[in-house]
């Protein structure tokens, strides 16, 4: 399952980074703080599949489909 | 021979996370006003100022040292090349103490980058008043040990700690071997960990800094709620430029008027009474009433960047802006275009989509920026009943002021999709995603904002006002002589007018509104001005009713006054605009293009709603 699959209020953990993406946004995702293992944490879901908002360790950010979709997610709680 | 001392004059640069407080850290040590607002992307290129006998330098936020987006590269190639200057004393990284693992990241770059070149470093430790509201400590001794370069706790906002590190820094600057990092990432290990590390041992629970904006979120990003309160924000911003402003500019205009009388009584009757009548009082003051708008516009503006909502309106508009070939990040410049289009066109720096920031920028100067304001002014009160309802919350010519600022919104957005239509075919792999980190809600800092509001009225007459009054001189003088009753017709002004009435005729305007737009081309504001003073030849008589009631008195039509807004709407008459245009597209054929472009559909629309009218 990936980021865009994570229903609001739910956390995960992150697993993995698809490499579809570009190296430069791999990267800057990466700083970002979405590497493996940290915990993710779903805030809210927009009407019209628009972005995403997420807590990632002590950021808050919004991403769109484009990028969520590519970011897996392991161990839902 | 002497020694060159190292300790004169040295650069300090400042760096770190965006949003992290570093311009008004800046802003306290230089006492310089660079622009400070609550998302991240703000500063877009390097500020230097004066602190002391040095010189502190204000970088664009980075997350880290690969970059996405232009800003980004922009401060990130400049560190490097800071590193290998002899000039660069000192580096000074903030670091947001709400955000510190994320300030970490690239704070621990740029230490192990600075002790590579045995560079100075401290980091300064900024919004410590935030954290202390949730009574959390910093154990600063223990973490200046495990970074191995010294940090200071300090708030840019309330001044704690500012003061030391005044003197902290000026230590520093003197004696910079001293303060290379003595420490930087193993081999063996990563930025991520340690910073994840050192975060989990120092910083605050996220979950404590994020709950109030949590609780805000799930009202203002709700997906009934946050549509609503999006566009209730935008429509009393828009109408209380109108509405607020309305006191504010009758004072300035009774005051002109006042002056106007007690000026011309004292010299008595003759051609310098009428020169200042009709040019000064008449050209110059009809455009100083429009200042009290800017304030409140500029006020308003300023609320809203400070408050945090911005990145949130971003995140909201994302996807239908999407529709059109557009960021969620393209409604900053958007709005800040509201107020004038270059520093907007700036801001799309943080475009990271470079074709989509290409776009933004094309379509910036259609954003009704505050030049526009005193044109709109002026003909609403022309055109539209000054009716309220609902006990004074909602006025007719507050609405139209909306419609027309929505009109110019929506032309962009039409623009955008033909823009997009027309470069679809260039390469989609540069295509950037969205990504936008979502600061803390905050409350916006008085003094800084004040101090805006004020200079923005004082840049807006600086622009203007000399334009304005050298362009009410002459056409004063063109438009008072020969003729001996000093009438307009006779004038010299007039037969030069006649040759251009034909451009202007299918527009329904006669000779003197085309002097006017004309002449709006050195400004928009200028169109005010220049009425002002054809209308002062005119009206003879003492009388100084406001610019309104004479351009009515004189019978405008309704459709002419319509097509006249449109044209406003969308003709780019700005040469400052076009050269920011040519300068951050890099291509002059765009710029003029642009200019060229909008003038003709200024004129068709105009044309077109004229004759519908
Ligand atoms: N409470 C508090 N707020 C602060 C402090 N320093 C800055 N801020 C606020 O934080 C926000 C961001 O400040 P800026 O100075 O624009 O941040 P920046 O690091 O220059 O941001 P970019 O230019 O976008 O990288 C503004 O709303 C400031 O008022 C502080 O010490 N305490
Ligand atoms: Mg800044």
């Amino acid at each position: 399952m990936t980021l865009w699959d994570i229903p609001a209020k739910k956390s995960g953990l992150i697993s993995g980074l698809d490499n579809a993406l570009l190296p430069a946004v791999t990267n800057r995702l990466l700083e970002m703080g979405l590497t493996d293992g940290q915990s993710v944490r779903c805030l809210r879901r927009s009407p019209m599949n628009g972005p995403v908002v997420v807590q990632i360790g002590d950021c808050v950010y919004t991403l769109e489909q484009s990028i969520a979709d590519k970011v897996a997610v392991s161990s839902l709680s | 021979m002497f020694e060159q001392s190292s300790s004169v004059m040295k650069n300090i640069i400042l760096v770190g996370k965006p949003n992290s407080g570093k311009s008004l850290l800046f802003n306290q040590l230089t006492g310089m006003r660079q622009k400070v607002a609550n998302f991240p992307g703000v500063t877009v290129e390097l500020k230097s100022g004066k602190f002391g006998e040095h010189t502190l330098i204000d970088f664009p936020g980075a997350y880290s040292l690969s970059t996405l987006s232009r800003d980004e590269e922009i401060a990130v190639e400049k560190i490097h090349e800071a590193m290998h200057d002899d000039n660069t004393g000192v580096i000074v990284c903030n670091l947001d103490a709400t955000r510190l693992e994320r300030s970490l990241v690239f704070g621990l770059q740029v230490r192990d980058l600075a002790k590579q070149h045995d560079k100075a470093l401290v980091f300064a430790l900024n919004m410590i008043d935030e954290v202390g509201r949730f009574s959390h400590q910093v154990d600063c001794d223990k973490l200046s040990e495990d970074l191995g370069a010294a940090v200071f706790p300090l708030s840019a906002k309330t001044l704690v700690g500012i003061h030391e590190f005044k003197l902290a820094l000026n230590e520093v600057a003197s004696q910079p071997e001293k303060y290379i990092p003595r420490q930087r990432v193993p081999d063996d290990d990563s930025v991520f960990n340690v910073s994840r590390r050192i975060a989990k041992q120092y910083g605050i629970h996220a979950d404590i800094v994020l709950k109030q904006q949590n609780t805000i979120d799930s009202f203002l990003l709700n997906s009934v709620l946050g549509g609503v309160a999006f566009f209730s924000i935008m429509f009393v911003l828009f109408q209380s430029i109108f509405t607020w402003a309305t006191p504010l500019m009758d004072g300035v205009e009774s005051i002109i008027g006042w002056l106007a009388v007690a000026v011309t009584s004292v010299i008595g009757q003759g051609v310098i009474n009428d020169f200042l009548q009709d040019a000064i009082f008449g050209g110059l003051g009809s455009f100083l009433v429009f200042v009290p708008q800017i304030m409140v516009l500029t006020l308003i503006i300023g609320l809203l960047e400070d408050s945090g909502y911005l990145a949130r309106a971003a995140l909201i508009c994302h996807k239908p802006l999407s529709y059109f070939g557009l960021s969620g990040r393209s409604f900053i410049p958007y709005l800040s275009g509201h107020a004038c289009a270059i520093p907007a066109i700036m801001a799309a720096r943080t475009i990271e989509s470079p074709r989509k920031r290409l776009i933004t920028m094309m379509t910036i100067p259609l954003m009704s920026c505050s030049a526009r304001l005193p044109v709109y002014a002026l003909l609403i009160a022309v055109l539209i009943p000054n009716t309220t309802y609902l006990g004074g919350l909602l006025s007719l010519q507050g609405t139209a002021f909306f419609v027309l600022y929505f009109l110019g919104i929506v032309t962009a957005l039409i623009v955008s999709v033909l823009l997009n239509k027309f470069t679809e075919n260039d390469s989609d792999k540069a295509e950037m995603p969205f990504i936008l980190e979502l600061p803390n809600y905050r409350l916006p800092h008085w003094k800084p904002l004040i101090l805006r509001v004020l200079t923005s009225a004082k840049q807006f007459i600086r622009r203007a006002g000399p334009v304005i009054f050298m362009v009410s001189v002459v056409i004063w003088f063109l438009g008072y002589f020969p003729s001996s009753e000093h009438d307009l017709q006779g004038s010299y002004l007039s037969m030069l007018g006649q040759w251009i009435e034909p451009v202007f005729e299918p527009l329904g305007l006669d000779w003197r509104y085309g002097v006017a737009i004309l002449v709006s081309f050195l400004a928009r504001e200028v169109f005010v001005g220049a009425l002002g003073t054809l209308f002062g030849i005119e009206g003879a008589d003492e009388n100084i009713a406001g610019l309104a009631e004479n351009i009515q008195a004189d019978g405008l039509t309704l459709g002419a006054g319509l097509g006249l807004l449109i044209f406003y709407v969308i003709a780019l008459q700005c040469v400052a605009t076009v050269a920011t245009l040519k300068g951050e597209t890099g291509s002059k054929k765009i710029a003029w293009g642009l200019f060229a472009g909008y003038g003709l559909l200024a004129y068709t629309s105009a044309f077109i709603v004229s004759h519908i009218f």
